[in-house]
């Protein structure tokens, strides 16, 4: 098992946020968390990532417990692509990817040869001396994930990475991520991507994760109405679909 | 995937930004340390008593091996130059680039391009500290020495702006800015407080004069500690230029990155109150030097602290010895404080960056 949580409780300036969570994500398994704002899946996320410690519960990624690894070695289990974006200083695209190799030592031709591979996967083949800040949402996100490829981790963390993307481009950044074949879990807003594209996913509400296993069978009307306070109804609808690229 | 089609040249330069790697890096530090010693040297040439320039080196070389070469100069002459103005203008190296550091720090720190000693309360702290052992004498502060007690108030400033800008654990950026302005209120409040009960007003205004900034005071004895913390401090950040560019990607992304945020955070705290308590010990609180030369700096090589760092240093060492020639000659036999005219230079500077740059969204996002 890639990621496993048991019985995982975290609490936030004394308010508990978390209740005893359950999760697992297998390797190269695609795993989504949905459940409504404020319902604590950021919290458990930023948790698995050591922004946070847990109150109770423990955490394993790769078999050991995270929260007992040096600060350096999590980070070359884990890697992350949050929704915070670097400040407003120039970094350029190929900097911010190559910090990614911040866990590692520095081995400068090897590492430019990880960037430029890296950039090349997510379609920015050649950016390196872009200004990251130059970029549109969608480049940016991209290059957050070449970020966390150079990582080299065996578990990726997404918190939401298709919010504030139009439509064509939050369908590249999920058929990227699923192409990339490592172990995922992915904090997702739109239920129906979430459906669409995961493995598995986590529903949690008020900090408890009420359900998990395949979308067809978690996502029931009964649930959704519980979680969410909304009816569920199953109709045809539009579905959006990249177009396939000329060769 | 169709990475084939898409993949362009890998040395495309497709944002219209020149390549700034290897070379022109290595240029840029030779220029600027050429740059650095030809403003020491005209410093070191130009006052009330004229020293031409080669006999400025001569005596500095003389000095150094006596006898070197042929005497040129009276004995007046060079004991201006090695008794004054050489400490003087190395006092003005490393205070410049000390303080444009710290600056360069704070902003990755606080990431915020706002940060400055001076905005965040520090130097007012540091200020605040040499002041009491200035009018009060040190006995009333336990012994401690002006180096030390201005440590301590920048320590205390900026351990106060870090406790006040936290929300849920976390910084925000505008809390950080008004903390930090209060605080300097603050602090400027209580030691014009102490200047006022001051005893002589000589005494007051000679420390009015030096909370202005001014390296008037510049000694043989008061280089080696300035030196030693700049240099230390200078080799330890350039050692963790890597963590830095993380924190400056945010401290989420740093954690998730490997880096001991917590403790990198802590050091770099105390190395930036340590670095402006020995400075403002020194030279008294120069305003602007650490807000806009690390810009500057970052506008020639990009935001990576490792190539950000040394041009930093450079800048602000060569930036400063020039201000202090402009301080000394302008207005002569008058001096000018150092932060008239660092902010002659620094406001414009700083409007400009301000039309160039969204600075403001860096403020009001919370």
């Amino acid at each position: 098992m890639m990621l496993d949580l048991r019985g995982v409780s975290v609490r936030l300036d004394g308010r508990p946020i978390v209740h005893e969570a359950d999760l697992l994500v297998d390797a190269s398994e695609f795993v989504a968390l949905v459940g409504p704002n404020g319902c604590g899946k950021s919290t458990l996320l930023r948790t698995i990532y050591r922004a946070l410690r847990p109150s109770a519960g423990l955490i394993s990624v790769d078999g050991d417990d995270v929260h007992g690894l040096s600060w350096r070695e999590s980070a070359r289990r884990t890697a992350v692509v949050a929704q915070e974006t670097p400040s407003e200083l120039d970094f350029t695209v190929g900097e911010v990817v190559l910090m990614g190799r911040t866990p590692y030592e520095r081995v400068p031709a090897a590492d430019e040869e990880r960037c430029a591979r890296a950039l090349d996967r997510v379609g920015l083949a050649g950016a390196e001396e872009r200004v990251y800040a130059t970029l549109s949402g969608g480049e940016k996100q991209r290059a957050l994930i070449a970020r966390a490829l150079v990582q080299e981790t065996p578990l990726l963390l997404l918190d939401e990475p298709t919010s504030h993307l139009d439509i064509r481009h939050q369908l590249e950044i999920l058929h990227l991520v699923r192409e990339l074949g490592v172990a995922t879990l992915a904090v997702l807003h739109d239920l129906n991507q979430a459906a669409a594209f995961c493995d598995r996913l986590y529903v949690m509400s008020a900090g408890r994760v009420l359900a998990g296993g395949p979308p067809g069978q978690v996502l029931t009307p009964d649930l959704i109405s519980e979680v969410y306070g909304v009816r569920a109804v199953h109709r045809t609808q539009l579905v959006f679909e990249r177009f396939k690229e000329e060769p | 995937m169709t990475s084939e089609t898409r993949q362009a040249p890998a040395t495309a330069t497709t944002a219209g930004r020149p390549r700034r790697r290897g070379g022109r890096f290595a240029a840029l530090v030779v220029a600027l340390a050429v740059a650095v010693v030809a403003a020491t040297w005209l410093a070191v040439s130009i006052g009330a008593v004229h020293v031409a320039l080669p006999q400025a080196w001569g005596i500095v070389a003389d000095r150094l091996v006596p006898g070197l070469v042929p005497r040129t100069w009276t004995p007046v002459q060079a004991q201006i130059v090695w008794e004054f103005r050489l400490p003087r203008a190395l006092l003005a190296l490393l205070v410049g680039a000390g303080l444009a550091v710290v600056g360069a720090v704070l902003q990755a720190l606080v990431r915020n391009p706002l940060a400055d000693p001076f905005l965040l309360g520090v130097s007012s702290g540091a200020s605040f500290g040499a002041v009491l052992v200035l009018i009060l004498g040190a006995s009333t502060l336990g012994g401690l020495s002006l180096s030390g007690a201005a440590f301590a108030g920048s320590l205390l400033a900026l351990g106060l702006v870090y406790a006040l800008a936290q929300r849920s654990g976390r910084l925000t950026p505008s809390r950080l800015v008004l903390a930090g302005v209060a605080l300097a209120y603050l602090f400027q409040a209580l030691y014009s407080f102490v200047l006022q009960q001051a005893q002589s007003g000589r005494a007051a205004q000679q420390v009015l004069f030096w909370l202005m900034g001014s390296l008037g005071g510049a000694r043989w004895h008061m280089l080696p500690l300035p030196t030693v913390v700049l240099v230390g401090g200078l080799v330890y950040l350039l050692l963790q230029h890597r963590r830095l560019n993380a924190l400056t990607a945010g401290e989420e992304t740093a954690v998730s990155l490997g880096v001991n945020v917590a403790r990198l955070r802590i050091t770099l705290f105390v190395l930036t109150s340590l670095l402006v308590g020995v400075l403002v010990a020194t030279s008294g609180a120069i305003a602007f030097v650490g807000l806009i030369v690390p810009h500057a700096a970052r506008l020639l090589v990009g935001a990576d602290h490792r190539r950000v760092l040394p041009v930093t240093a450079l800048l602000g060492a060569a930036f400063l010895q020039l201000v202090d020639v402009a301080a000394r000659t302008v207005n002569a036999p008058q001096e000018l404080a150092l932060s008239i005219v660092t902010a002659l230079f620094g406001v414009p500077f700083f409007l400009w960056l301000l039309r160039r740059r969204s600075v403001d969204r860096a403020v009001t996002v919370a």
